[in-house]
């Protein structure tokens, strides 16, 4: 699934967390993938929290007006209120990362309250010099206490119904996914772990299965085309998809 | 929602700019369509002369045209020598562009494609640039402009009441292909324009694409938000372009037999090109301009032009062309979905959209433009002109 990040109500991609490139119009962006049948598709306003901001309930409102795939929406979701107005607006899931360091408890009630599939708990990590994958807040810019695998616990046992593994050394450098961590966490939680971060291919979403991925995303992959990193949106057709289907 | 009625307007002497209603006896081009329109005896418009004169002068066929094209193609290798690309060529995912892409992978150029994303791509559109790169194998760099500012340009442009909306799009394609042929020090741009399938345009239709004065005009007027990607360039520095960087634009399609029906099947077949129906319709804007806009606010349905250029070159017959003007423009569902998409990303109220249906044309004119041609604009310089030309040398 395809995971577009916002920034100034403009759709932005960036390298391990750095040097954002402005890559064109969310509504638009999303009406193609739309078009294309994704089934499924990850946004994130990744300033909402940074600025204290509240959700862009507009945004949303106006994504879901032009698409019928399902929305998982993250960015300055702090209550279950919050959530609740996003999920009326038209989304299907909640995606928490910034509340999940700082009050869980929110992650608890919206859990209750709406179901546990409705709350998607994102995580996003660096490994460390001595290979250990640390937890870092704020996109990227503030270490935390935790490992990956532990706040995954933690998100589970708060109730999140899946768990988005970002790994931030490889965003944006189609170097493949970090499958040690991935399989370390998903062979310890019993919720679905989506795996972000490094895709360039279909080669990688396998191997991401293989090693226990519930589910794929990627950003550069589906919006770049290299070498120039010319923006154009593209997407595996059904033919391809049902292929790798086949293999796994 | 307002429609367009062609019956109304045949009696309307206002849409037909004070004249009674007439069709030009070969082609379907008529005088709601142009004001400047203009009969012979037998009843022929001025857009068949200019059609032939066009085609005489600049359209190579047979054997004669693979001998000039053979000889371009062989200037553009040996100019492009040890360089990256030998040329540059921008792709909308339209037919005349992913045609040009397509012939300049079998005569071995190697070029930079280029693509501006105004933030109205379809998925068609889409899906047509990424097979043709990934076929051809040619690199691809896109310009994306920021799209709040290209949406209050374009809302300038609706609210200036102007005709040419396209404009901004195209204006931003020629500056972006001059950029990169600078940077990359490319000399020759691959244009898809061609006199077969798109010499009739009347003037009445359009403006100068290279009037980056224009836009800048009425965006100081109707604009709110300060332009900082959006690329702009005066119709004097393109000529300082083509003089001092030796750039220029070829087009190769005037080189060889093109016939509309036979390229598509060709790029379907090589290129897995995907149909979109109706001319420029891979860009929801453009399909809804050329598909509401322009019949409804307008009256112009450019359907008229694109077939009686095809009429003029025998590759469809009259009676063919009338039936299809009359066929909608565009699938009614499909243009009242576009309504509301369109009016709701430029942000306009239903009363606002609603009201710039009703609102009266305003000339480009009107507004600052390029006035540098003045040998046409004040008839009494040409006087004047070879005696300048002469002090230039000289000097």
């Amino acid at each position: 699934m395809p995971v577009l990040l916002i920034r100034n109500d403009g759709l932005v991609k960036s390298v391990q967390f750095k040097k954002h490139k402005y890559v064109g119009d969310p509504i638009n962006a999303v009406k193609i993938f739309n078009e294309k049948e994704v089934d499924e598709i990850i946004i994130l306003d990744i300033d909402a929290s940074a600025k204290k901001e509240a959700p862009n309930f507009k945004l949303v409102e106006k994504i879901c007006g032009e698409s019928f795939m399902p929305l998982a929406y993250g960015g300055g979701v702090k209550t279950l209120e919050d959530a609740q107005k996003l999920l009326y607006n038209g989304a299907e899931k909640i995606v928490l990362n910034t509340s999940l360091l700082e009050q869980p408890k929110v992650i608890e009630s919206i859990a209750k309250q709406f179901g546990n599939q409705s709350v998607v708990a994102s995580i996003d990590y660096r490994t460390s010099l001595f290979g250990k994958p640390k937890v870092y807040g704020f996109n990227g810019s503030k270490k935390t206490k935790w490992t990956a695998l532990e706040l995954a616990k933690k998100a589970a046992d708060y109730g999140a119904g899946e768990i988005m593994l970002n790994a931030i050394d490889r965003d944006g450098t189609y170097k493949g996914y970090d499958l040690e961590t991935l399989k370390t966490v998903s062979s310890s939680v019993d919720v679905p772990v989506i795996a972000c971060g490094g895709a360039s291919g279909l080669e990688d979403f396998e191997e991401a299965i293989k090693h226990g991925a519930g589910a794929v995303a990627a950003g550069s992959m589906f919006v770049f085309q290299r070498p120039h990193q010319a923006v154009l949106i593209s997407y595996p057709n059904s033919v391809e998809l049902n292929k790798l289907n086949e293999k796994l | 929602m307002k429609s367009y009625n062609e019956e109304a307007l045949k009696n309307d002497p206002k849409a037909n700019f004070g004249r009674p209603y007439k069709q030009c006896t070969i082609s379907v081009m008529d005088t709601i369509a142009d004001p400047d329109i203009t009969f012979d005896e037998k009843g022929v418009s001025n857009y068949y002369k200019e059609f032939k004169k066009a085609k005489e002068q600049n359209v190579f066929n047979g054997e004669k045209g693979k001998q000039k094209l053979v000889d371009l193609v062989n200037q553009i290798k040996s100019k492009g020598k040890n360089k990256k690309y030998d040329c540059i060529t921008g792709v909308s995912g339209g037919v005349d562009s992913t045609y040009v892409a397509l012939k300049a992978k079998e005569l071995g150029l190697r070029p930079l494609i280029v693509h501006f994303d105004n933030g109205w791509n379809s998925e068609t559109a889409n899906k047509n640039i990424e097979n043709i790169i990934k076929n051809t194998g040619f690199d691809l760099y896109t310009l994306v402009v920021d799209w709040n500012e290209f949406r209050d340009l374009q809302r300038a442009y609706f609210k200036a009441n102007v005709v040419d909306i396209e404009a901004l799009t195209d204006h931003a394609i020629i500056c972006t292909l001059y950029k990169l042929a600078i940077e990359h020090n490319i000399e020759f741009i691959l244009s898809g324009a061609n006199v077969v399938t798109e010499q009739i345009l009347p003037r009445h239709w359009i403006w100068g694409k290279t009037d980056g004065k224009n836009i800048q005009a009425i965006h100081q007027e109707y604009g709110e938000v300060k332009l900082k990607t959006f690329p702009t360039y005066s119709a004097f520095k393109f000529e300082l372009f083509k003089k001092r960087k030796g750039l220029r634009s070829v087009r190769i399609l005037d080189y060889m037999e093109y016939n509309k029906k036979q390229a598509k099947s060709e790029i379907q077949e090589k290129l897995g090109w995907k149909d979109y129906g109706g001319k420029h319709f891979e860009s929801v804007f453009t399909r809804f301009y050329q598909g509401y806009i322009l019949p409804v606010k307008f009256g112009i349905d450019k359907r008229k032009a694109h077939l009686s250029t095809l009429i003029f070159d025998g590759q469809l017959t009259k009676e063919y062309a009338l039936e299809q003007l009359q066929l909608p423009i565009y699938d009614p569902d499909l243009m009242r979905e576009d309504y509301e998409f369109v009016r709701k990303k430029l942000g306009f109220s239903e009363e606002e959209f609603m009201n710039y249906f009703k609102a009266p044309r305003v000339e480009h004119s009107s507004f600052e433009h390029d006035k540098r041609n003045i040998w046409e604009n004040y008839p009494l310089f040409k006087v004047v002109k070879p005696l300048w030309k002469i002090i230039k040398k000289v000097k």
